[in-house]
């Protein structure tokens, strides 16, 4: 027997990953019309994390290489009165520090002769690392807290909340040079850190919203029906928490890649990798003469911040209009 | 009333004790002390009888308890101790270095309110013109801009055009020599008005909004006001008192920009207090300025709770 098809109805079919993949790309194509603003934010950050992902392919130059060209004036043996009007005289190469910006160098080079192009390339790893490792830490363990302090309420809860008011009584830079100082300043370790000093402010968020959602007539009848506690937590309260979990992660990570900035530029960042901060303090040895590593540092410092904080209130606005302009 | 304002009080002064035990226990839970730190942090070359001797003559050799006692009853008392750095007494150091960090934070203040409120004000009224968008434009960039680097930037111009001489030497009041002590507060007290004004100005602009379009406005304007006193008298008045909420939060921003900034200018304030007490570890002068700085936040706080609660009936209940 043959099947008989009707050309008229169309088949129901599962939607499958192609149609998925489609339809993300329409609201993404909707997000960027809707949110010009939003959508550029998502642009540079896309971009900067292209650039950390791809460093050593568009580095041009190893970061740490040290550039000389051959000494003109040099003169082997020279005397003390030539060494004495040209100390240079005595090496074949020179190092070729604070080059300007040009074919050779496209930002030019610091005082040590090297590229900073590449430098403020190699940057961005850090940056990135920093700000979404920090701000992941931040939200989970403020998800934690906030939630036991909402859901115990009483002393609990009270206790919870003076801390988080000392946690914010205290100048954020100050607090997270304290924490960075007891461990050894790896990247690792200065992650956690921001993270931890992140935490008032998240457990602030997420504690409001979850004593919302709690008081809301869902929960209370699923509490009816006889649901644990747990239960109303994980299956009630937290889905409806996930927007304020995903405006507190996105609105903090520029807090938290300027922290880090702020303390490599005090000199009490995370050591052995190349961090921007670090280099607009270096260059402002020579900042009057030769300005490119602070400029071109700090620049990217900002660029990076500027992305996440565009992409975060848009996906405020997004997600929850209410906190608006908050 | 009363009973609210007690509350507050109580919260406020647990919140400072806090503060407190915090940072007393934070400056001894760093590695090294004082006496390593200013012996050289290699302990090899001084031998462990003068680390030891020292530690004993700074009483940090005492138990933690013992230590943490002590320190309690003396600040209750309101003694602060002796500066390990420089043996003045830490009143003393405070009542130096508290003057600088007032002018700058004042004059941050003024810089920051006197730009945003009538930004803020600009970009609602002309609400999604391209004003308000290059407004908005602006005020998020300097949210992004890390204050260092602008302030950087800032001494780059009055450098390239010699635009005024930076006369960093004898670091007078502005009462003293106002001439004088203007030069070199001016780059941070720009950048950090610049850093500040951007939260303002965004809260102000998204409450003007709000407020415009309440009932009140809509009746204001229905009985022929004037748009510039339904602004100024209707709205703008209760658009800014979100903006005193947060008061305490923009207080507490600006101390960590000044931190920074007085760092850079070698502004001798509690900023730059701060940050050699906790390098240098002299435990009493970091506890203090901390806790200093602390109740100057939970004060701004409880003040703006409590004017708030008086303005607003509606907050006491909550």
């Amino acid at each position: 027997m043959s099947q008989i098809v009707d050309p008229t109805v169309v088949p129901l079919r599962d939607p499958t990953v192609l149609d998925r993949v489609s339809g993300a790309s329409r609201s993404l194509g909707r997000f960027l019309r809707t949110k010009p603003l939003g959508g550029s934010g998502l642009i540079l950050v896309v971009v900067f994390i292209l650039v950390a992902v791809l460093a050593s392919v568009i580095e041009r130059h190893d970061p740490d290489q040290i550039f000389e060209t051959p000494n003109p004036d040099y003169k082997a043996n020279p005397s003390t009165l030539e060494l004495a009007r040209n100390p240079d005289i005595g090496s074949p190469v020179l190092v070729s520090q604070f080059e300007e910006p040009g074919g050779g160098h496209w930002f030019g080079t610091d005082k040590f002769g090297r590229d900073i192009w590449s430098q403020v390339i190699h940057g961005s790893r850090l940056s990135l690392i920093v700000g979404l490792g920090a701000s992941v830490i931040a939200v989970v363990g403020g998800l934690i807290i906030g939630m036991i302090s909402a859901y115990y309420a009483g002393i609990v809860d009270l206790l919870i909340q003076r801390i988080v008011d000392m946690l914010q009584a205290i100048p954020f830079l100050v607090l997270v040079l304290v924490f960075t100082q007891i461990t050894e300043r790896s990247v690792l370790n200065v992650v956690l850190w921001l993270g931890v000093a992140g935490l008032a402010i998240t457990t602030r968020l997420i504690r409001s919203a979850v004593l919302q959602v709690r008081e809301s007539e869902f929960v209370l009848a699923a509490r009816v029906v006889g649901a644990s506690d747990l239960r109303i937590m994980i299956r009630h309260v937290l889905p409806n928490c996930v927007a304020v979990l995903i405006i507190a992660f996105s609105i903090g990570i520029g807090a938290y890649i300027l922290a880090e900035a702020s303390i490599s530029f005090l000199g009490a960042g995370p050591q052995g990798i190349p961090s921007w901060g670090q280099m607009v303090q270096a260059g402002r040895g020579s900042l009057d003469l030769h300005p490119w590593q602070t400029v071109f540092a700090g620049g990217a410092i900002m660029m990076i911040v500027l992305g996440f904080n565009l992409l975060g209130d848009a996906l405020r606005d997004v997600l929850d209009p209410r906190l608006r302009g908050a | 009333m009363q009973a609210y304002i007690i509350r507050r009080i109580l919260g406020a002064v647990f919140v400072v004790f806090l503060v407190g035990t915090f940072s007393f226990f934070a400056i001894r839970v760093l590695p090294g002390n004082f006496a390593t730190a200013s012996l050289g942090l290699d302990a090899g070359s001084a031998s462990a009888d003068t680390i030891a001797q020292r530690e004993a003559d700074l009483g940090l050799d005492k138990p933690i308890g013992e230590q943490y006692a002590t320190w309690l009853w003396d600040t209750v008392r309101l003694d602060l101790g002796d500066s390990f750095l420089t043996q003045n007494t830490v009143w003393y150091e405070i009542g130096r270095s508290l003057p600088y960090s007032i002018e700058l934070g004042v004059l941050i203040m003024i810089v920051g309110f006197t730009v945003a409120i009538p930004v803020g004000l600009i970009s609602a009224i002309f609400q999604d013109k391209a004003l308000d968008y290059s407004l908005r434009g602006l005020a998020i960039l300097a949210l992004a801009a890390p204050v260092f680097w602008t302030a950087a930037i800032a001494s780059l111009v009055v450098l390239q055009w010699d635009l005024f001489l930076i006369d960093v030497i004898g670091q007078p009041h502005l009462w003293e020599d106002p001439g004088k002590a203007i030069t070199w507060y001016l780059i941070p007290m720009f950048a950090g008005g610049f850093a500040g004004t951007a939260t303002t100005m965004r809260l102000l602009r998204s409450q003007m909004l709000e407020v415009l379009r309440q009932d009140y406005v809509r009746t204001a304007r229905a009985k022929g006001l004037r748009e510039s006193v339904v602004i100024t008298r209707h709205a703008l008045r209760n658009a800014l008192l979100p903006v005193l909420t947060v008061m305490g939060v923009t207080i507490a921003t600006i101390i960590g920009s000044q931190v920074i900034l007085e760092n850079m200018f070698n502004i001798p304030g509690i900023g730059n207090k701060v940050l050699t007490a906790l390098f240098a570890r002299d435990n009493p002068v970091f506890q203090s300025v901390v806790l200093i700085i602390a109740v100057f936040t939970v004060l701004t706080n409880l003040v703006v709770d409590i004017l708030y609660g008086v303005i607003d009936p509606r907050i006491r209940l909550s």
